[in-house]
Order: structure tokens, then sequence, then C-alpha cells
């Protein structure tokens, strides 16, 4: 298997096989967490498309000191916040699409590889799952974005640092607020101890 | 069977509600276990090929497909036959049609490039005649003042025809709406 940085490398020669392998490489992250940034399949979509023509087109200004996935994910930051302060549709919640999945931008897709776990342990899952979603939902663009770097794709600070644009300092304390607005939500979704819950 | 997320929400939200340095690093690590409960998200099927479209990428090679390839075989091996028998063909029809020599033939030919030639010269002269008076009309219009009246004279009949639009259509939504 080819790594990132001969896939580039083709992909800047022109390469039509090596700009494929790239976006089958990167397609499933950048998507996932355009989605969860805009919360909507058709814009996430649109958006994710977005991000990898960008790149193409600024392949030559890609430096190799640089992970790929970071300079893909700083593509995916700028577009998805261009397109949340254009005052973007962030009103179809991913909650909203219970049991609607086309084109694999629903919940379902959590629980691509439950099928065989007890029904009882799909059921908590799927809730917790779409719990989590809405609590993220709930956060600050900049505390969303974090989050998910942080704990979905496995970024590490100096990573948001880079993507963002942001000091270390304040990307560790968005990390630190948004884990405890995170935490708030999901006790007033009902999942904190007994008697914590709100309404 | 993965481990229940719920858990790692025990942990995390227990976490979180004590305040020592040691809770942050524990509240971290829960939350990282149960952000494994949200797989990443696979796109729309075809999404690749409808990047590389939109990238430009996407130009698709015309002899990708076997049939095309053998097609093209196929093309230039009859024309290379036709070349190495040319001048047998040539000869056979030479003895089939005896009353056209070769002269004939060329003379033929000779005389299709005149007329073809001739034929571009008419066109190239109503081209000329055309230039002329395109070079007629302009050059009253390289004067100020001509400019300017003619500019005035657009004006005038712009307003003049937005006013009749709005004639006709307002004559229009009066007599032509239902009365309620």
């Amino acid at each position: 298997m080819k790594t990132d940085a001969e896939l580039v490398a083709s992909a800047r020669r022109g390469s039509q096989d090596a700009c494929r392998e790239l976006v089958r490489r990167f397609e499933r992250p950048v998507y996932s967490l355009v989605l969860r940034m805009v919360r909507d399949p058709a814009a996430a979509e649109d958006l994710a498309q977005e991000v990898f023509v960008k790149a193409f087109r600024r392949l030559d200004t890609y430096d190799e000191r640089w992970k790929l996935s970071s300079w893909l994910f700083k593509i995916a930051h700028n577009t998805t916040i261009d397109h949340l302060r254009r005052g973007g549709p962030e009103t179809v919640s991913l909650e909203a699409e219970e049991g609607d999945d086309r084109g694999g931008g629903g919940l379902g897709a959590v629980l691509a590889d439950a099928a065989a776990e007890d029904p009882h342990v799909q059921a908590e899952r799927r809730d917790l799952a779409r719990s989590l979603e809405k609590a993220i939902g709930g956060l600050r663009p900049e505390y969303r974005q974090a989050v998910l770097m942080f704990y979905a794709h496995g970024a590490s600070y100096q990573d948001i640092c880079e993507v963002t644009g942001l000091p270390l300092g304040t990307v560790k304390t968005n990390l630190h607020r948004a884990r405890k607005e995170l935490a708030e939500a999901m006790t007033f979704l009902g999942w904190g101890p007994p008697g914590t819950a709100a309404g | 069977m993965r481990p229940s997320p719920h858990d790692a929400l025990v942990r995390w939200l227990a976490a979180e509600r004590e305040d020592h340095p040691q809770a942050e690093e524990t509240a971290e690590t829960a939350l990282l276990e149960l952000f494994e409960s949200l797989p990443l998200v696979a796109p729309p099927a075809g999404f690749a090929d409808r990047v590389l479209f939109r990238a430009g990428i996407d130009r698709r090679d015309p002899f990708a497909s076997l049939w095309a390839r053998l097609v093209l075989a196929a093309a230039l091996l009859a024309t290379s036959l036709g070349v190495l028998w040319l001048p047998a063909t040539l000869r056979a029809a030479r003895a089939l049609l005896p009353t056209w020599s070769l002269s004939d033939v060329v003379q033929s030919g000779v005389r299709a490039l005149v007329e073809g030639v001739e034929g571009l010269a008419s066109v190239l002269q109503v081209w000329n005649l055309l230039l002329t008076i395109v070079r007629a009309v302009a050059q009253p219009l390289a004067v100020p003042q001509v400019m300017a009246i003619l500019l005035g004279c657009l004006i005038a009949s712009a307003l003049a025809f937005r006013f009749l639009r709005d004639q006709i259509s307002g004559e229009r939504n009066w007599t032509h709406v239902d009365s309620i």
C-alpha cells in the first residue's frame, strides 16, 4: 500500500488513480467531521466534496512536514466554519434522521458493526450515540471542532493548534470547557446519576 | 464484542463531578472511550467519483475499454491493408473503367480544386463588402456628437419601451382579472 506522501506525489503528477485513492483514504474522517459540524447530510456531502476539490487545487502548496490528515482537517475546518458563518442551515438535527440512513449520513451507521450484539445493548448504544450527537451539536462551533478532532479523530493538541490557528492554551481551555458543557448536556438528557436529569 | 459505552459514560460523568487533578485525566480517558461508540460515518456511495468529477480530474480515457481498443486496432489494420492494396485496386479500377485515364482523374481533381478556390474567393468578397459597410457605419460613431445623439435615442427608446410595457401590463391587470 502506498504511503500518503507517495500518493500526493503521484496526484501532483496528475494521476487520477492516486487522487481517487486519496479521497477513499480520507473520505470517512473528513465527511464525519463535516457532518457532525453542520449536522445536515446533504450540506455535509457538498462541503466534504469542496474540501477535497480545494485540496487537489492546492496540492502544490501542501507542506509535507504536516500530516496529510491535519492538512485536510485544516481545509475542512475553514470550509465548515465559513459555511456556518454564512448562516448555512444548521437546523437539520441528526437526531431527526432516526430511521433515515439514506446516504450513510444517519445514526444507523453507528450500529454498523453491532449486528451481533444483544438487542438491549444495541438499543442502549443507539440511544447513547444519539444523545452524544445531540450534545455535540449543542456546542459552539469552535468547541465542537476541538472535541470532534481530539476525541473522535484522535488529533493531538498540536494538530488542533495547526488546524484552527489557535494557541495551545486556548485549545486546551476550549477542550476543557467543551467537555464540561458536554457533561452538563448529557446529564440534562438523562444520562447522569439518578436525580440529576433536568426536565 | 465491544465494551459497553455506558460504563465509560458513568466514569466520565462521575469524574466531572470530582474536583481533583486526577479526575481530569480520568474524565478525558473515559470520554475518549465513549467516543469510540461514535464510529466514522461513510459518505454516500460514489463520493470519490463525484469529487473527481467536480475537481475536473475525472477525464475518462476514450480508449480505456477493450472494445474501443479493438475497434481502433481493426481500423488501423484496414488502413494499412488499404495502402498495400491501393496500386492493385487502382489498376483494377482502370481496367474496369477504360474510358477514364489517369490524366482525366487528375484533371477533374484540379478542376474541383479551382472551383473550390473560386467559391472561397466569392465568400471573401462578400466578407469584404460587409466590412466596408461596418466601417461606413462605424465612422460617424467615432464623432462624439453622433454618439451622444445615438445614446440619447437609445435611452429614449428604452424608456418608451418600458412605458409601453407598463401600459400594456397595467391594462391587462384591469381587464383580465376576475372580480372577486
